[in-house]
């Protein structure tokens, strides 16, 4: 059993600064104040009493932060005896959480981090991340250690499940400015989730090709044009940006299949018929597309097409050059 | 830039065949661990420390071609594993999670096994080389391995060893009776290529002079422009090198010349970037292949196989140049023909081999 003892507690005794074992990230629940300016607090929080005789908080701070709103001093709570170790105190913590509810990404990578503090990476690997329900993977650990250091509004929106932690993951690595470029432009454009990680890649690689930095292309006056376009639907000005900078990433392909559409568009091909190219232009596999409403239609397109396969500029379009 | 390892570790197995004898004779004062079976997750710093070890899996293999580009037919004879030269873009970085070279040291085996595979297929030609997971020649100071393998080919009647290195560590070579059994590969770039990209590797000049010896000694030498890097002003550099490289080999002792642009599997990149924060090679634009790596886009690949066959050729008409794991149509659109045409690239190959 764990030792511990009801003591009615003053909020100037708690150590507000101490977040050892702090968590829980995010905004309070509005339930919760509701909850407790209703029936009042049912379930007492846990903390412990330091060397210096203040409290560290172990379990329950958003209902401390609530009872402190609505002045329920003193307030009844468990405290733990000076003997249970940090690491003890933190195992607590973690598990009366994951008990109650599921953590969002950003407290996950607080458990990993705080825990990280205690615990080999093995033994964090593979107690803690199925515990969050994660896949135990020292590669997946790194990355969601280093959630923590980015910026509140990223944090913040990662809680809330408005940014996917994988951008997260991606951003980690850039500078501060960056980061928030980064996510001031995801915030404006319904990207996806592979689409911004694509775009991540992608204005990082120009930035180091070009010596730029992300904020610089995501400022760049081409960019901003489109992306205050506002009278095109954000969609549509998503797809464009993104086209924009697949085509800054990669030009040589971006000629390519400029070049091949104007190609395919002279040579005339008849309607419900389409040309396409191999994957990249990758290999010898090229493809025909047939849109047809019955035998006889289709019989017409596959003469006017074998006409047209045999001609200089259809076997031109195979030949790159 | 000789491979010197700050520690041993040695299976005991092992302790008492002659490559660890003349291993612990030759680095006396280099501390030993003894380990009953090396264990997969020790690695040293950078790769310092030496493993050896007892191979238990087939020393001879296919080199792992794949059936959507043209593939030479080389074999490879595995001896050991990893390198220490540190290229930035070592595909063997995504091969193997530990940088330390490891060598095993029952050769004796693998000559049997080696022997056995010869005379399994007589009338086969063999292309062998030892340079896939490693560099033939990176250990060769300090275990003579060149004193093995060069005599046992030269009594092969159907095969030829190539030693693939970017070394300058050819002295043991001078002496021995090859029979141009052994053929003597370099890789080659631009110096300023080697100074960014290849660090650990020997300059230019020192590769093409021990080519030069080898020459000398009467060794047909080999050249491997793979990677080859797109960069600004790639041309001018890569017609440096050529021109370098003929003032310094006589082209009639070429085997030949190999032609591949930089390739890899798409989970080096994340290596590279964090190995080599401010290499450049990552910047050009690269596109997934039919074998799943990643390549440069097939117009810049055409161009550059068309700009480099063009220069070689141009100074000798005869050199025997080939593509190194591409299509028919960039082949075609590069050389103006295909592997297929010339009876397929192994016989293209295996023609010089014995020539």
């Amino acid at each position: 059993m764990v030792e511990k003892e009801s003591y009615s507690i003053q909020f100037e005794e708690v150590d507000w600064n101490d977040t050892s074992c702090l968590i829980t990230y995010g905004p309070l629940p509005d339930k919760l104040i509701l909850s407790i300016q209703t029936v009042g607090l049912i379930q007492k929080p846990l903390l412990q009493r330091k060397s210096d005789g203040l409290l560290r908080i172990i379990c329950g701070s958003r209902r401390l932060a609530v009872c402190q709103q609505l002045g329920l001093e003193p307030l009844s709570c468990e405290v733990l005896s000076t003997a249970i170790s940090p690491v003890a105190s933190l195992r607590m913590a973690i598990y009366d959480n994951i008990a109650q509810r599921a953590l969002n990404p950003v407290e996950k990578s607080l458990v990993l981090t705080k825990m990280a503090q205690h615990l080999d990476q093995a033994q964090l690997v593979q107690e803690f991340m199925p515990l969050l329900d994660l896949e135990p993977s020292d590669t997946l650990c790194g990355r969601y250690k280093k959630l923590p250091a980015l910026e509140e509004p990223i944090l913040d929106a990662i809680a809330r499940g408005t940014l996917h932690e994988r951008i997260g993951f991606a951003l980690s690595p850039l500078e501060q400015g960056d980061r928030l470029a980064f996510f001031n432009f995801f915030q404006d454009l319904p990207f996806s989730v592979s689409v911004q990680e694509e775009l991540v890649e992608a204005v990082v690689e120009i930035g180091r090709r070009d010596n730029l930095t992300p904020t610089q292309i995501l400022d760049s006056e081409e960019v901003n044009d489109l992306r205050r376009a506002h009278k095109r639907p954000a969609r549509q000005r998503a797809q464009q940006i993104r086209k924009q900078l697949q085509a800054r990433r990669a030009p040589r392909l971006t000629a390519r299949k400029e070049r091949f559409a104007g190609e395919a568009r002279d040579l005339g091909l008849p309607s419900g018929v389409r040309l396409i190219p191999p994957p990249y232009f990758e290999g010898p596999k090229w493809s025909l597309e047939f849109t047809f409403a019955g035998a006889e239609e289709l019989a017409v397109r596959l003469r006017n097409v074998a006409r047209l396969a045999e001609q200089a500029r259809f076997q031109r379009i195979m030949e790159r050059e | 830039m000789r491979y010197l390892p700050q520690r041993l570790v040695i299976e005991k197995e092992v302790a008492d065949s002659p490559l660890v004898k003349r291993i612990l004779a030759t680095l006396p004062d280099t501390p030993v661990d003894w380990v009953d079976q090396l264990k997969e997750d020790e690695d040293g710093e950078n790769g310092s420390f030496l493993e050896i070890v007892k191979f238990r899996g087939r020393f001879i293999k296919p080199c792992p071609g794949t059936r959507f580009y043209n593939c030479c037919g080389y074999q490879i004879l595995n001896l050991g594993i990893q390198c220490s030269l540190g290229c930035t873009y070592c595909i063997l970085q995504a091969y193997f999670t530990s940088r330390n070279v490891r060598l095993f040291a029952n050769l004796d085996e693998a000559i049997q096994q080696l022997t056995e595979h010869l005379n399994n297929s007589r009338r086969e030609i063999h292309r062998i080389g030892t340079g896939e997971f490693t560099d033939s020649l990176l250990l060769d100071p300090l275990i003579h391995l060149s004193e093995n393998l060069v005599p046992f080919f030269a009594a092969q009647p159907n095969a030829i060893l190539e030693l693939k290195t970017k070394t300058a560590q050819v002295d043991l070579l001078e002496k021995m009776d090859h029979r141009g059994h052994t053929i003597v590969a370099w890789s080659l770039n631009p110096p300023q290529v080697i100074a960014a990209e290849e660090s650990g590797a020997a300059p230019l000049e020192a590769r093409l002079e021990a080519a030069q010896r080898c020459q000398e000694w009467g060794y047909r030498v080999a050249f491997h422009f793979d990677p080859l890097l797109a960069y600004p002003g790639w041309q001018q550099g890569y017609q440096e090198v050529v021109d370098r490289l003929f003032s310094a080999v006589e082209p009639g002792g070429i085997a030949w010349i190999s032609l591949g642009t930089l390739r890899f599997m798409p989970s080096l990149k994340t290596v590279i970037q964090q190995r080599y924060p401010n290499t450049s090679i990552l910047d050009e634009e690269f596109i997934p292949g039919l074998d799943g790596k990643l390549r440069y886009f097939r117009d810049l690949r055409v161009e550059m196989y068309a700009y480099l066959n063009e220069l070689l050729l141009g100074i000798h008409k005869d050199l025997c140049v080939y593509l190194c794991m591409e299509s028919d149509d960039v082949w075609r659109e590069a050389f103006g023909f295909t592997p297929a045409e010339r009876g397929g690239l192994s016989a293209m190959l295996d023609r010089r081999a014995l020539s």
